[in-house]
């Protein structure tokens, strides 16, 4: 059968054997990441789960790097065609 | 308004919330231009089905100094945050950039896509409120968890 890829935090407390709580506990700590999909459900991705308990979450540091860049700064609109001011009928531009 | 040291690390932030979910991506840069502008943009490639392709978060921002100093505070100048959910064949986005072009035609700084299918969209660019980065992580995290509409009809069509 086919992983879950998300898990409740019922099923966050089945693996590691403590409470529901516990596990609310962690993800409010942000000690468990953790995906708010309503104002009370959280989902765990399973890539989650598993790093914490491997005891091997990425921590901040040396995530980000500065890059000295020569030439113009380029933009974000990424070939994005814009739109226009839909006109009233008979208006001119 | 942020420093380049906080921004530095707000980067950081963004790029460790990203890990911790299991994305994978190159560690994110922060360009340095001549002209003090700081930049940055990267594509997370999300865990999961990879059928046709990953989903993926984009992030990109270009942030000005206030001032012509070292020292300068910064003052985010555009963005584009994109979640592109290709095994469901959908997207969702949030940007503010050419300023100048929606000011002038909309008189709006910021707009949204919306796509129930990918390349498909009802309508090629949506009214929107401004958000920042962790707003955008927050609310494609939330969509990728979660299947079914991304509500595209509840949004304005410019």
């Amino acid at each position: 059968m086919q992983e879950k890829q998300f898990l409740s935090p019922a099923d966050v407390a089945r693996e590691l054997s403590v409470s529901t709580a516990t596990v609310l506990r962690l993800i409010h700590a942000g000690q468990l990441p953790a995906i708010r999909v309503s104002e009370r459900i959280y989902r765990i991705p399973r890539a989650s789960f598993e790093m914490f308990s491997a005891g091997t979450l990425p921590q901040p540091g040396d995530l980000a790097t500065i890059k000295d860049v020569a030439g113009p700064v380029p933009g974000l609109s990424a070939d994005e065609i814009l739109p226009r001011r839909k006109l009233a009928a008979g208006s001119r531009r | 308004m942020p420093t380049q040291r906080q921004l530095r690390e707000r980067l950081e932030t963004l790029a460790t919330i990203l890990y911790r979910y299991g994305a994978t991506f190159p560690v994110p840069e922060l360009e340095r231009y001549a002209s003090g502008t700081l930049r940055f943009s990267f594509i997370a490639e999300l865990p999961g089905s990879d059928t046709p392709q990953p989903a993926t978060i984009r992030l990109a921002e270009i942030w000005e100094p206030v001032l012509a100093t070292d020292a300068s505070d910064y003052r985010r100048a555009e963005y584009a945050y994109d979640f592109v959910d290709h095994p469901r064949n959908r997207r969702r986005a949030f940007h503010g950039h050419d300023p100048d072009y929606f000011a002038h035609e909309f008189a709006v700084l910021v707009h949204e896509h919306c796509e129930e299918t990918l390349g498909s969209p009802d309508c090629s660019h949506y009214f929107g409120l401004p958000v920042d980065a962790f707003e955008a992580i927050d609310a494609f995290t939330a969509l990728w968890v979660l299947g079914g509409s991304l509500g595209c009809a509840d949004l304005r069509c410019m």
